[in-house]
């Protein structure tokens, strides 16, 4: 029966959980830690099973009717290798993202209690994740992004300072402008279509958008706009620095690295399944994506030069990481869409990796600036050592994740024959040597007087040894993952 | 041609509505600077969104979707939509709820709701 009802298993089990944790706020914290950390290993458990059924009946989705009412009538979940790959991203991130949490939350929020409400918003933005990842339904896409987008916000809002609620207000206001907008668009795909089920709808799309091209072209936009200004693309991530260095240390690690991509892998089942491909093409959407993201690779890259604010410089970083999925997703060849799948996975490692270190050389030494790093090489050199490897990877040197994202999107812009995008391409990546570099330079070679150790807990250091073991294994032994996300650009592509 | 665009309009008033106010609703989050006012907007453009929607559902001369033998021949209008906006009800009232929330907590640490007034003490704060 459970391996029957895995899928939606995935998604209940992580709602249930975080709408259980609540009852345990009076309880030690102790009992809400091993719960979160069990259900994180749990749902681990679930997708490398699920990943294993879809690979023995050769990589075919997996198809669950909800209630046992089929599409169109019912809603579908289907669990394709790009499900699976986001899925590992959920678990693989979210896993010791909370291990490094339960150290020092307590302390952090300033009482017990909320304790639990905080894991119950990091559960239920999992939940809803984890949801975008597996439906098949446009509504059920509404619903989640939702999901994702409250708890977003209550998640930055948590660290109860002005600051962070002045953030929060500022992000739910452009997220729900933002759902606004992909809530029309659904709608006029309906009104095309007559369909919220994906498969369906695309199969009525191909016939009817060349009648109605004002309506499809119009849903699309509001489409790239909705989850652009979710996911920070370029000229609407205004909400993003502020959101995501004002928040704790693990809700900002999780914000950057997975919540992010959540609403570019939901804007990525849209495109590619219901309006699909050829139309794209004919449309010419795919420029307005690949123009898009170069614009945020070069306009994030330089607005993260500019920032002194370690946590800040990283946010903005991720707005230029984000145009290179961005960038991926409209070269519309199958090396290049895998190459940005993969790059967004290994992204979520390496930048949930780096604002963990961030926030813990910030709360050890109290340094928030990159001018005032000196000295913090040898007083926090586990911490450094991990943030200087994650730098790395996110530069693009070969042997670590990053390289196997960037070489394949390079390679997918060379078949695509955009000579402009391969040089955006190499350009952000020196761009981003420049931004990064710095903070390394300053912790290790700018003497800093007398410096005592002030190295983190074990339990912080290991959760960060885990996300950079994964960075390390990726970028030498990259098959398994590049595997999923080269059959998930085949499946998106259509064969 | 001009003609038929207009009645064409007219026949479709619901939409056009719908539009009109997303449009309002959008001016509304660009052009004031109150935050409580912004929020109204967003509202506003979720009304839209879910007058769109029910309109669609409408088709002029069927009955009520409950099946009747009797009634077959007339057919029914499309009741999904309907089911759809009480939830997109849901999820706007949610919305709402915790934004009002968080202006209650902005009004408590900067004493007002004006956007500009915030930006300038978190700008005094920093120096």
């Amino acid at each position: 029966m459970i391996q029957e009802n895995l899928p939606v298993l995935l998604v209940v089990t992580l709602l249930f959980t975080a709408y259980l944790l609540p009852i345990f706020t009076k309880r030690r914290p102790r009992i809400i830690e091993l719960l979160v950390v069990t259900v994180e290993c749990l749902i681990l458990g679930g997708t490398l099973y699920l990943a294993g059924l879809i690979a023995r009946q050769g990589r075919a989705p997996i198809i669950y009717p909800a209630g046992g009412w089929p599409a169109p009538w019912g809603i579908e979940l289907s669990v394709g290798s790009l499900s699976i790959l986001f899925l590992l991203m959920i678990a693989g991130v979210g896993l010791p993202v909370a291990i490094f949490a339960t150290d020092g939350i307590t302390w952090q929020l300033r009482s017990r209690q909320r304790v639990a409400w905080f894991f119950t918003l990091y559960l239920l933005l999992a939940a809803a994740l984890a949801g975008l990842a597996v439906t098949n339904d446009l509504f059920n896409v509404y619903v989640f992004v939702e999901v994702a987008t409250i708890s977003c916000c209550a998640l930055v809002a948590a660290k109860d300072d002005p600051l962070a609620i002045k953030a929060a207000f500022r992000y739910l206001l452009l997220a729900t402008v933002g759902s606004g907008f992909i809530f029309a668009g659904i709608g006029l795909i309906y009104l095309v279509t007559g369909n919220l089920d994906m498969t369906f709808a695309f199969t009525e799309l191909s016939q009817r958008a060349y009648t109605y091209p004002h309506v499809v072209r119009l849903a699309i936009s509001f489409f790239v706009i909705g989850f652009g200004t979710k996911a920070a693309l370029f000229p609407l991530h205004l909400w993003l620095p502020d959101a995501h260095s004002a928040a704790l240390t693990p809700a900002s690690a999780i914000l950057s690295g997975l919540a992010v991509k959540g609403y570019i892998i939901a804007l990525a089942k849209i495109l590619y399944i219901i309006v699909g491909p050829a139309l794209l093409q004919a449309l010419s959407i795919d420029r307005i994506l690949l123009l898009m993201g170069m614009v945020a690779i070069v306009a994030g890259s330089l607005l993260a030069l500019a920032q002194d604010e370690l946590k800040r410089r990283l946010a903005y970083s991720t707005v230029a990481q984000v145009g290179y999925i961005f960038l991926g997703l409209g070269l519309m060849n199958t090396t290049g869409l895998a190459g940005a799948l993969f790059y967004a996975a290994s992204h979520a490692i390496i930048k949930a990796c780096l604002f963990l270190a961030a926030g813990a050389i910030i709360s050890r030494t109290g340094k928030e600036r990159v001018s005032q790093m000196a000295g913090v090489g040898r007083e926090m050199p586990i911490t450094m050592g991990i943030f200087t490897i994650c730098s790395f990877a996110l530069m693009g040197l070969p042997l670590l994740s990053g390289f196997i994202g960037k070489w394949n999107l390079l390679r997918g812009s060379i078949q695509a024959g955009s000579f402009l995008a391969s040089l955006v391409i190499i350009l952000g990546s020196l761009l981003c040597a420049g931004y990064l570099l710095p903070v390394i330079r300053t912790a290790y070679f700018v003497p800093a007087g007398t410096t005592t150790t002030k190295e983190t807990s074990f339990l912080q250091i290991s959760s960060m040894l885990i996300l950079t073991v994964f960075v390390i294994v990726l970028g030498i032994a990259p098959g398994p993952l590049w595997n999923l996300a080269w059959q998930a650009a085949r499946d998106l592509l259509g064969g | 041609m001009k003609v038929s665009l207009l009645s064409r309009l007219l026949a479709n008033y619901p939409y056009v509505a719908a539009f009109i106010l997303f449009a309002i609703g959008i001016y509304g989050v660009i052009a004031s600077s109150n935050l409580l006012r912004k929020l109204l907007g967003i509202s506003i453009m979720e009304s839209a969104i879910f007058l769109m929607f029910i309109a669609s559902g409408n088709i002029t001369g069927r009955g009520v979707p409950i099946v009747d033998a009797a009634k077959e021949s007339v057919g029914y209008v499309n009741p999904l939509p309907q089911a759809l906006i009480l939830t997109g009800i849901v999820v706007g009232v949610s919305t709402t709820a915790f934004a009002l929330a968080l202006l209650v907590k902005l009004h408590k640490y900067y004493g007002t709701l004006d956007a500009r007034i915030i930006y300038d003490k978190r700008e005094a704060d920093k120096h």
